[in-house]
């Protein structure tokens, strides 16, 4: 089962990197339902830089980059602006799925053929070191939220904004930086998607990944650590769900894809207050 | 909306349209031309715009109800999945009674869209749980839920691939005119639109539930009844995106199939948005999405443009709408 193993980790990096990155942004106080369409911007970038040429890790740069881009744009949006972030990301997504489409058609032309692209190498425990680091970001920002200093300040920024600024500092520059990483890490998983498991770009490549990353955020609610068994039970299912292509088991892999919903709507309903949310998420910047 | 945003933000998205087409390498009269024929030029194509509006007005006028109260429905996705899941169940119980079908149709598909919404109705006035996180939660429930419909209970055995069983050709809704596939489902639509436009902006109920969608608070310290009044436009936005789903069962696809549908529940926010967030405006947007989704097609065939383009379009108009306006008040919707 070593094939398993590695498939489950493997589909279960994308989700936990760009959950990872949302939940970041959502400790800030902002949130971008729109990581559907980030994810598709990584994948296909990703995809463009290794068409171009470029070696698998600086696709994944390239990607980063883009990612980091997408987060300013949400932010001049969302948060300078102060528009619902709600409306900038529902948007978002269409705009994603529109122009990845778009640029993929003017890249690929007519052809039917598939275009691949080289996958990144494998390391230790037969997954690439991309892969393996995603396990270590949910752990990297529990202590990063926790200890330092600036991580105390961005939990601020989604807590208690007013108080924040009260310092002297600018709640804006807090949540657009969170947007910024939250957008590197969206990226990092749809291009993760393309250098690992699935080398070729389809119109809506992510198919719901982004969805699925939101889900576990409020599953884990809003705690970076709990998103690590999340995303391996899900990549675990996933995998299941691949090497069981023959029919007949569609209701339990359709009962796993919409467990992390369920269970996060029941803990939403069990819990006292807004389920562990931070208190100021989604409001506007003081 | 003052007239000078409007204006910037039509030229600047026509700007970037014409921008994308020469990025294409085509010729933007030949762009254009190709996209009216496609949208409006014969009879089937202007019947492919009405038979595409369907589902677009319901979710806009769906999303203008929630939204004008103060509920960010992010659902109407996972309700309009609904209303074509509860289609797919019941059309196919009495292939020879055309009207119970039918009457069946549109009874549980808004009713399956109502009861779709109503978790995060209850979440958001028991729990105090963000309508935006319970919807978007629900949204993977469903898309999960047609999942496993399609291969499970609602299966056709007869069928190469997971679908569910056939409406008899009795029970689907007949063209309006010959040759094209618009249906009365459109109708149905736009007589929807008008009656919500009628209620927002000229009755006392549509005047308690825009008080409250605009200040909560107020309304409450006038004796509004807030809750009641809040998850009625949560259900009823539901049972309008459901509708939508059952016509476009009951109209156009015959079935239910995985995945269902490319977002026209998102699509359907951004129309109510750009149309200003009034029933009217979110139709006569959905129409113009519409529009561009069937025209899109001879774009790509007959200019060589990417049919992509009908999706960027709508939504760099409305994210220039938001860039525009900005900002929000301290007790916006939320």
């Amino acid at each position: 089962m070593t094939g398993f193993v590695e498939i489950a980790l493997l589909l279960a990096a994308p989700l936990l990197i760009a959950a990872t990155g949302e939940l970041l942004l959502e400790r800030a106080g902002s949130i971008q339902i729109g990581l559907e369409g980030t994810m598709l911007v990584g994948a296909f970038v990703a995809f463009a830089a290794g068409r171009g040429g470029l070696p698998p890790a600086s696709s994944l740069a390239a990607a980063a980059l883009a990612g980091f881009l997408a987060g300013l744009l949400f932010a001049l949006f969302a948060v300078a602006r102060r528009a619902d972030p709600i409306l900038v990301g529902t948007v978002w997504n269409l705009l994603a799925l529109g122009a990845t489409a778009f640029a993929y058609r003017l890249a690929a032309g007519e052809t039917g053929a598939v275009l691949e692209v080289r996958t990144l190498p494998r390391g230790l425990f037969g997954v690439p070191d991309a892969v393996l680091a995603s396990f270590l970001a949910p752990v990297v920002l529990h202590f990063w939220l926790a200890r330092t200093r600036a991580g105390l300040r961005l939990a601020a920024a989604g807590e208690n904004p007013e108080a924040l600024r009260s310092l002297g500092l600018s709640v804006v520059a807090v949540r657009s930086g969170a947007a910024a990483a939250s957008g590197v890490l969206g990226a990092l998983g749809g291009a993760m998607l393309i250098l690992t498991v699935s080398p070729t770009f389809v119109e809506g490549v992510t198919a719901g990944r982004g969805f699925l990353a939101l889900a576990l955020v409020v599953f884990a609610r809003w705690k970076p650590l709990a998103l690590l068994p999340a995303a391996l039970l899900l990549g675990g299912v996933t995998a299941l769900q691949y090497q069981l292509q023959a029919g007949g088991f569609g209701l339990p892999y359709a009962f796993f894809i919409a467990l992390p919903g369920l269970v996060a709507l029941g803990a939403l309903a069990l819990a006292s207050t807004r389920g562990g949310a931070p208190k100021a998420l989604g409001s506007a910047a003081p | 909306m003052k007239a000078r945003t409007v204006l910037a933000v039509a030229l600047g998205t026509v700007a970037a349209a014409t921008l994308l087409v020469l990025l294409a390498g085509a010729s933007p009269a030949d762009a254009l031309a190709a996209l009216l024929r496609g949208a409006f030029g014969s009879k089937a194509a202007a019947g492919e715009t009405a038979a595409r509006s369907t589902g677009l007005v319901l979710t806009a006028v769906a999303a203008v109800v929630a939204f004008r109260a103060g509920v960010l429905n992010i659902g109407l996705e996972g309700q309009f999945l609904a209303g074509a899941a509860a289609a797919a169940a019941v059309g196919p119980l009495f292939p020879d009674l055309p009207f119970a079908a039918r009457a069946a149709v549109i009874l549980a598909a808004p009713l399956a869209g109502a009861l779709q919404a109503a978790p995060a109705a209850w979440l958001a006035e028991k729990r105090r749980v963000p309508p935006v996180l319970s919807t978007i939660l629900l949204n993977l429930v469903a898309a999960a839920g047609v999942t496993w419909l399609v291969r499970g209970p609602l299966r056709d055995p007869a069928g190469d691939y997971p679908q569910s069983r056939a409406l008899s050709d009795a029970v689907l809704l007949a063209p309006l005119v010959p040759g094209a596939r618009a249906t009365a489902a459109v109708l149905a639509a736009l007589v929807l639109a008008a009656l919500a436009a009628f209620l927002l902006s000229r009755t006392p109920l549509g005047l308690a539930l825009r008080a409250v969608g605009e200040a909560p608070r107020a309304a409450r310290a006038a004796g509004l009844p807030d809750v009641r009044l809040r998850s009625g436009a949560f259900l009823a936005s539901g049972a309008l995106a459901g509708l939508g789903g059952g016509l476009e069962v009951l109209a156009l696809t015959g079935r239910l199939y995985d995945p269902f549908t490319a977002g026209v529940g998102y699509s359907g926010i951004a129309a109510a948005l750009l149309g200003g967030m009034t029933p009217l405006g979110g139709a006569a947007s959905g129409v113009l999405f519409a529009a561009l989704g069937a025209g899109s097609s001879a774009l790509q065939r007959d200019a060589g443009v990417p049919s992509a383009l009908a999706s960027i379009v709508p939504a760099l108009a409305v994210l220039g709408l938001l860039l525009a306006q900005g900002g929000r008040t301290a007790e916006g919707s939320r």
